[in-house]
């Protein structure tokens, strides 16, 4: 059982701490049990969702075998492990017109700060030689967004502002940022870049200054026309005069604290050592074979405030060394006249 | 091949080769019910004092929806019924494949007359979709507003747009074996994936849910060993089913699994009345109801319900409420997914809405 309180600022560092030293599967596996442990006596959908499981602290012998909650169920219920406490944020998906959007609840921003910082370091994102632009709205305009959060951690401008993009703002500092040979860290969701493309095509390209860098964290969902990943890539690289290797997916979502990131059209994701995820059919709730398609489930150790284990539609390959991400499963397949959940409901995203 | 001109010799030839699907004896009732004469296409006939004649239209444009096969099929027979030449768009690669293979095989088995009237298409061919006088389609919402965009003001566009269907259960403490049995017909049939399958089970408040929940289940589990062809269970459906088995168990529902937990069927207590929407697949929702809740608890679905299907006696207060809520049908439980050749889809004389009619006014 255990014996750190994660409602304590000072447990909660020292647990940061412990996730930035070398974690091998051994000592994951016990940061798990110990995490999942605390969450499964505080947390009663997820404590309900393992016993169904027959899954207790008691009973649980390898973190791969942890219930990974559903998504759905952010929209469902409160998972938060600090009963009555008041939360210090908390992050929403999309899906407003329902009036249930999924929701992240914090108590303290801190450990998502932790590991946003962490993870894009590591990733070899943020070096600080890059001047760091964002094409989302300021924590402060959007204060339940988990992706304008993260983008605050890194420290930035941001160019979404309450009439929409400030591409003609932006354009005047990259330009001005090419005459000072500064490299630039340009950051957004994808379809925020389908309308940069949009807006600038009658521009003649830029050149971004070596040691520049763009990321998309993926996701159209009916806020602009979709395009394949490649021609994204591609029409980026040419607008912004950046090479392909310098374009990076961000792969996380606000139910989770940690990121995964992917470098490349073709890249593969690399998730930080302190979260796993886990190839997994839903058939046998087993990790597939490596090759093998399967949905994504994440282990994030850094999720201590809601559940550690969850559960996504987004659909990948194992690979020997992580997982290729390959889109998210349709809502509904083939439903034809039947009424669907997606009649009934907006499509959700991370806002 | 001999030629055929009449309206009963068409339906000779159709009812001769599917004879389960298209009954002899239930065709010319079919013509009578919406035509008011089994011949009023091939000749006069007198209907409110004058003589009139139904014209066909010379070409339909069938639109088919990618999850079961039956609604195009039935759709295609009554334009075979009329004479029609037939433009069948098929489902594209992406959806079920078994719809399209089902469809294929139905017009490939149609005698020769009749199959000479058909052209099967993979991608909509904007020619052929300008031919046709009448339009007849079924998918999603989006499908529809994009082909009633594409259609002339003299086209004639017959929607089968997104519906839903449910199960009502009058008497649910004495839920007999063969009336649980009947409903889990009505849930599996199909894979669930019809508009006339039922999406969730209501009954009135106060039953006794563990018992009414174990008697479905067994019969679930009983309906589903009898089935021939299992419905396949690739990853994106068992993901659903998967997802919607944990929810539940989250939200603390009582969910009841087949033996090994195979993905067959999925019965779920929700103690939350509000419809939502199925995963289908045999994913069914057991929702109790207080008195005077219904509207509410259906409004989401409020003019897209198809079919109720009724396991015991439907009081007439309940009826109305249905009828406000804009069901289009009732059946016994266990028949929701045959409906009689008569039967309005969507509330809709279909074929009497692909003819047009001639008037022919006594001389003065």
């Amino acid at each position: 059982m255990s014996v750190r309180d994660f409602a304590l600022p000072a447990h909660r560092l020292a647990w940061a701490k412990l996730l930035l030293a070398p974690l091998d599967d051994a000592r994951f596996d016990a940061l798990a049990r110990e995490l999942f442990a605390w969450q499964f006596s505080r947390v009663l959908p997820f404590r309900r969702l393992c016993q169904a499981h027959g899954v207790t602290p008691r009973t649980l012998t390898n973190f791969r075998d942890i219930p990974a909650m559903p998504q759905q169920v952010f929209k469902r219920e409160k998972l938060f492990a600090h009963g009555a406490r008041r939360p210090g944020a908390i992050y929403e998906t999309s899906g407003t017109t329902t009036g249930r959007p999924g929701r992240q609840h914090l108590l303290a921003p801190d450990l998502y700060k932790f590991v946003a910082l962490a993870g894009a370091q590591r990733a070899g994102l943020l070096d600080g030689r890059a001047e760091l632009h964002f094409l989302t709205p300021s924590p402060q305009a959007a204060p339940h967004s988990s992706l304008s959060a993260m983008f605050g951690f890194w420290r930035g401008t941001f160019w979404v502002k309450h009439d929409g993009f400030d591409f003609t703002g932006l354009r005047e500092r990259l330009t001005a940022a090419i005459l000072d040979d500064q490299p630039i860290g340009l950051a957004g969701a994808a379809f925020a870049f389908v309308h940069l493309l949009e807006d600038w095509d009658s521009y003649a390209p830029l050149r971004l200054p070596r040691g520049s860098w763009v990321l998309e964290t993926g996701g159209f969902k009916g806020r602009s026309r979709e395009i394949p990943k490649a021609e994204l890539y591609g029409n980026i690289a040419r607008v912004l005069g950046v090479p392909d290797r310098a374009i990076w997916n961000e792969y996380g979502m606000s139910e989770l604290s940690s990121q995964a990131y992917a470098r490349g059209p073709h890249g593969r994701h690399a998730v930080p050592p302190w979260a796993r995820v886990l190839v997994v059919d839903p058939k046998t709730n087993r990790e597939v074979r490596v090759g093998q398609r399967g949905l994504v489930r994440w282990i994030d150790l850094a999720n201590v405030d809601s559940v550690l284990a969850v559960q996504t539609l987004d659909l990948a390959e194992r690979t020997a060394g992580g997982f290729r991400l390959s889109g998210r499963l349709p809502r509904t397949e083939a439903r034809g006249c039947s009424l669907s959940a997606d009649d009934l409901m907006p499509a959700e995203d991370r806002p | 091949m001999s030629a055929i001109t009449t309206t009963r010799q068409r339906l000779e030839l159709l009812a001769r080769a599917y004879p389960r699907l298209f009954p002899h004896a239930g065709l010319p009732r079919l013509l009578r019910d919406q035509l008011g004469h089994p011949d009023a296409l091939d000749r006069w006939v007198e209907r409110s004092g004058i003589e009139v004649r139904a014209r066909a239209p010379r070409q339909i444009y069938h639109v088919c929806a990618g999850n079961l096969a039956v609604s195009a099929i039935t759709s295609l027979a009554q334009g075979l019924l009329l004479g029609a030449r037939n433009v069948v768009k098929l489902p594209s690669d992406r959806d079920d494949a078994t719809t399209r293979r089902d469809i294929l095989r139905f017009i490939r088995s149609l005698p020769a007359p009749l199959r000479a009237l058909v052209k099967a298409e993979s991608v909509l061919d904007s020619n052929s979709f300008a031919a046709s006088d009448v339009i007849v389609a079924f998918g999603t919402d989006a499908a529809m507003h994009s082909l009633r965009a594409r259609t002339r003001w003299n086209q004639r566009f017959i929607a089968h747009g997104p519906a839903v269907s449910l199960l009502w259960l009058a008497d649910p403490d004495r839920l007999t074996t063969r009336a649980a049995r009947a409903c889990a017909t009505d849930v599996l049939t199909y894979d669930q994936l019809g508009c006339l399958s039922p999406q969730a089970i209501y009954l009135p408040r106060g039953a006794k849910i563990d018992p009414l929940g174990d008697k479905l289940a067994l019969a679930l589990e009983s309906n589903w060993r009898k089935l021939a062809a299992k419905p396949p269970r690739p990853l994106a459906v068992t993901a659903r089913i998967a997802e919607a088995r944990e929810v539940a168990h989250a939200l603390g529902h009582r969910v009841w699994l087949p033996p090994r937990k195979h993905f067959g069927w999925t019965l779920i207590h929700d103690p939350d009345p509000a419809f939502t929407a199925s995963p289908l697949h045999g994913v069914i929702y057991l929702r109790a109801i207080a008195s005077g809740q219904l509207e509410t608890a259906l409004a989401p679905v409020r003019g897209f319900i198809s079919t109720v299907g009724v396991a015991g006696k439907l009081s007439s207060r309940l009826r109305e409420a249905f009828l406000s809520l804009g069901v289009s049908r009732f059946c016994a439980a266990g028949r929701m997914q045959t409906p009689p050749l008569t039967w309005r889809h969507d509330g809709r004389a279909t074929l009497g809405e692909m003819v047009t009619w001639v008037d022919a006014e006594p001389s003065a």
